[in-house]
C-alpha cells in the first residue's frame, strides 16, 4: 500500500501496546505491526502475582480490550525475538531468519531481572525471577510442592509475591541486604508501619544480611547458605534484585546507549525514524534534572504514548518522570511515594508526621520555596494532587501549610 | 447523534450546601434511599466533594473525565476505560487497589473503598438520565450539559452583563 506509514514495534507490554494505540489514534491505516518474544499475548504485567496466588488467571490480565487498550488493526506477533536492527537500511531482522522494513520504529524492549553474580547456584531448578506470566506459571507450578520459599530482595515486586505466596499456605522469609525492607522508596525510619504490618501478616524478614549460595539436592533448590553463615532450608527462592534495560541488541552509531538507550525529549533516538519508551529508554527526572532509567508500568505507558503520536508525526515532548513514582498496598498499609524521598544528612527542609496508622513526610527544596518529594503511609487521598505541585514545580508558598497538613485539595489551585 | 454532555461546576453559585454529596451517596447505595444508605456497611461514599479554601468559597470538584484521562493510562490492571458518552469509568472487578489512579490524578477526586480495596470515582450516573448530585443541587451550581450549550450559554450571559450597562 504505498503511502502508508509502516509502524514497527519491538516489544508488547507497555510502552509497546501504550505506543500502538497512540499511533492508531491518529493514523488509521498505516499498519502497525508489534513483535513480542514472549508466547502470551499482551497483559498487564504487574499483575503476574495473581497468578501465582491464584487470584487470577492469565486472561484475566489480558491488554487487549481492556482499559485504553481497543484500538483496532494492530498486529501483535508473538513468540518473534529480535536479532538486529539496520537503522539505515531501515530493516529488523528477527531471530526466524525474516527481515521486516519499516518507516518508523520504536524499541521498547523493556528489561530484565538483575540476578547478582556473586551468588552462587542462581541457576538451581527452583530459582526464579519473576518477569513475566511464564515466570510466574513456573514459580505457580514450583510453589505447589514448597513448604518454604525464600525471597531475595526487599521491593516492591518481592513484597507482592510474597504475599501469593503466604496466601497460598507457604511459609515465606523475605532477605533484604538493606537495614531495611522497601529501601528504594523510602527509607528505614519511614518504613516501619510497613514493617510491623508485615511482620503482623506472617512474612518473616531478615534484614542486613544477602545471600551467598543456593543449595540444592536432587530436586532443586533445599536451602539458601547466607552471608552471616546461617543455612535457611526451602524448595524455592525468587529473586526481586530489580532489573535492567534489554539494550543489548542495539548495535548502530548513531544510538548511543547508556545503560539504556538514550532519547531526546521527542523519544528519538539519534538514528533516524528510531525511537524508544519505557524501560529500555533513558529518560529525565525534572526534580533531580539527571538521567534515569525507570522500571514502572506507569512511566513506560506515558513515554511509550509519546513515542507514538511522534511517530504517527504529532510531536510531542516527553517531559521525563521522578526516579521514584510509586502507589501501592502491603499488608493493609496503602502508601505512595514520589520525587526525593531519601532526606538523611541532606539539606532539604522536611516535615514528618505521624499519628496512628498514617505516616507523612514531605521534602521541600532547601530554601522552603519548592516541594520535591513526598511519602505517604496510611492516608494517601488526593496524592495526585502533590505529584501535580512537585512536577510543575510550584511556589508552595500560598499552600504549604496545606501541604504540610496533608490538607490540600483542588481548591487550593482555583481559589485564594 | 447528541452531543456527550458534561457536569459542569458553576462557583459564583455553590453555597457549601453539600447536598450534591448526600445524592452522590445515595445514589451509589445499594438500597437507592437515603435512609437505607445510612445503614449500609460498608457505607457508601459520595464522589463529588465540596471543599473550602476558607469557610465562605466552597468549591465543589469532581472527576473531569479528562480527555487524556491520567489514571486511565496509569492504571496496571486495565480497569479503568472509557464509556460511549464519554465517561472514564472505573470497572470495580477489575480494580486490585493499587491506588495508581489516586497517585496521578491531578484533582484528587478518586476515593478509596477500603472495605472493599477499590478505587471509585464519578461516573456521571450511567443509567440515569441527570447526573444524581446535578438533580439535587438547589442553586444549579452543577449543570449537566455538552461543551457547546455550556459555553453558549456562558456567552449569553456575558453579553447581557456587557449590554445593560450601555444601555442596550
Amino acid at each position: 500500500m504505498a503511502g502508508q506509514t509502516r509502524y514497527v514495534i519491538i516489544g508488547a507490554s507497555a510502552a509497546g501496546m501504550a505506543a500502538a494505540e497512540a499511533i492508531r489514534a491518529i493514523d488509521k491505516s498505516g499498519p502497525v505491526t508489534v513483535y513480542s518474544d514472549e508466547s502470551d499475548p499482551p497483559y498487564f504485567r504487574p499483575l503476574i502475582p495473581f497468578l501465582i496466588s491464584g487470584k487470577k488467571s492469565a486472561a484475566d490480565m489480558a491488554m487487549v480490550g481492556h482499559g485504553p487498550y481497543r484500538g483496532t488493526g494492530i498486529d501483535v506477533r508473538l513468540k518473534s525475538k529480535v536479532a538486529g536492527i539496520d537503522a539505515r537500511m531501515r530493516t529488523v531482522s528477527l531471530k526466524s531468519g525474516e527481515e521486516v522494513a519499516f518507516d518508523r520504529l520504536l524499541l521498547a524492549t523493556g528489561s530484565s531481572p538483575y540476578v547478582p553474580p556473586e551468588i552462587d547456584g542462581t541457576g538451581q531448578e527452583g530459582v526464579f525471577t519473576l518477569r513475566t506470566l511464564s515466570d510466574a506459571r513456573s514459580a505457580a507450578g514450583r510453589a505447589e510442592k514448597s513448604r518454604r520459599a525464600i525471597m531475595l530482595g526487599g521491593g516492591i515486586l518481592n513484597l507482592k509475591a510474597s504475599f501469593a505466596l503466604l496466601e497460598r499456605g507457604l511459609k515465606v522469609t523475605l532477605i533484604v541486604q538493606s537495614p531495611q525492607v522497601l529501601s528504594q522508596l523510602m527509607e528505614p525510619d519511614d518504613a516501619s508501619l510497613i514493617r510491623d504490618a508485615l511482620n503482623k501478616a506472617g512474612l518473616e524478614i531478615e534484614t542486613g544480611v544477602s545471600a551467598r549460595r543456593i543449595l540444592s539436592g536432587s530436586n532443586g533448590v533445599n536451602g539458601v547458605l547466607l552471608d552471616d553463615g546461617r543455612e535457611i532450608a526451602c524448595e524455592m527462592v525468587c529473586i526481586g534484585k530489580g532489573v535492567r534495560p534489554n539494550a543489548a541488541f542495539v548495535d548502530s552509531e548513531n544510538i548511543r546507549v547508556d545503560r539504556g538507550i538514550v532519547v531526546d525529549q521527542f523519544t528519538a533516538s539519534g538514528a533516524e525514524s528510531i525511537y524508544a519508551a519505557g524501560d529500555v529508554a533513558v529518560t529525565v527526572d525534572p526534580v533531580t534534572g539527571g538521567r534515569i532509567v525507570t522500571a514502572l508500568w506507569t512511566n513506560a505507558v506515558e513515554m511509550g504514548r509519546c513515542a507514538g503520536f511522534n511517530m504517527a508525526g504529532k510531536p510531542t515532548a516527553y517531559g521525563g518522570t521522578f526516579g521514584i513514582l510509586n502507589a501501592t498496598q502491603v499488608a493493609g498499609v496503602s502508601f505512595v511515594s514520589m520525587g526525593i524521598v531519601h532526606t538523611s544528612g541532606l539539606d532539604y527542609e522536611t516535615h514528618v508526621h505521624e499519628s496512628r496508622g498514617a505516616y507523612r513526610k514531605l521534602v521541600f527544596s532547601p530554601d522552603g520555596e519548592r516541594l520535591l518529594g513526598v511519602l505517604l503511609l496510611g492516608d494517601i487521598s488526593r496524592a495526585g494532587l502533590y505529584r501535580f505541585v512537585i512536577r510543575e514545580k510550584m511556589p508552595v508558598a500560598k499552600i504549604k501549610s496545606q501541604i504540610i497538613n496533608h490538607a490540600l485539595h483542588y481548591g487550593h489551585f482555583i481559589r485564594t | 447523534m447528541t452531543e456527550p454532555r458534561e457536569i459542569f461546576v458553576r462557583l459564583d453559585r455553590c453555597m457549601g450546601c453539600h447536598s450534591c454529596e448526600l445524592a452522590c451517596a445515595v445514589a451509589h447505595s445499594r438500597s437507592k434511599s437515603l435512609y437505607g444508605a445510612i445503614s449500609e456497611q460498608p457505607r457508601p461514599g459520595h464522589r463529588v466533594y465540596v471543599e473550602a479554601v476558607r469557610p465562605d468559597t466552597p468549591v465543589p470538584v469532581l472527576c473531569r473525565h479528562c480527555e487524556d484521562a491520567p489514571c486511565m493510562h496509569a492504571c496496571i490492571a486495565g480497569a479503568i476505560g472509557r464509556n460511549e458518552e464519554g465517561a472514564v469509568i472505573t470497572q470495580a472487578d477489575k480494580c486490585i487497589g493499587c491506588w495508581t489512579c489516586v497517585m496521578v490524578c491531578p484533582y484528587g477526586v478518586v476515593g478509596r473503598q477500603l472495605e472493599e480495596h477499590k478505587a471509585y470515582r464519578c461516573d456521571r450516573c450511567q443509567g440515569r438520565e441527570t447526573p444524581a448530585c446535578v438533580q439535587a443541587c438547589p442553586t444549579k451550581a452543577l449543570v449537566y450539559r455538552s461543551v457547546r450549550d455550556f459555553s453558549r450559554d456562558t456567552r449569553k450571559t456575558a453579553s447581557k452583563t456587557m449590554i445593560v450597562p450601555q444601555g442596550g
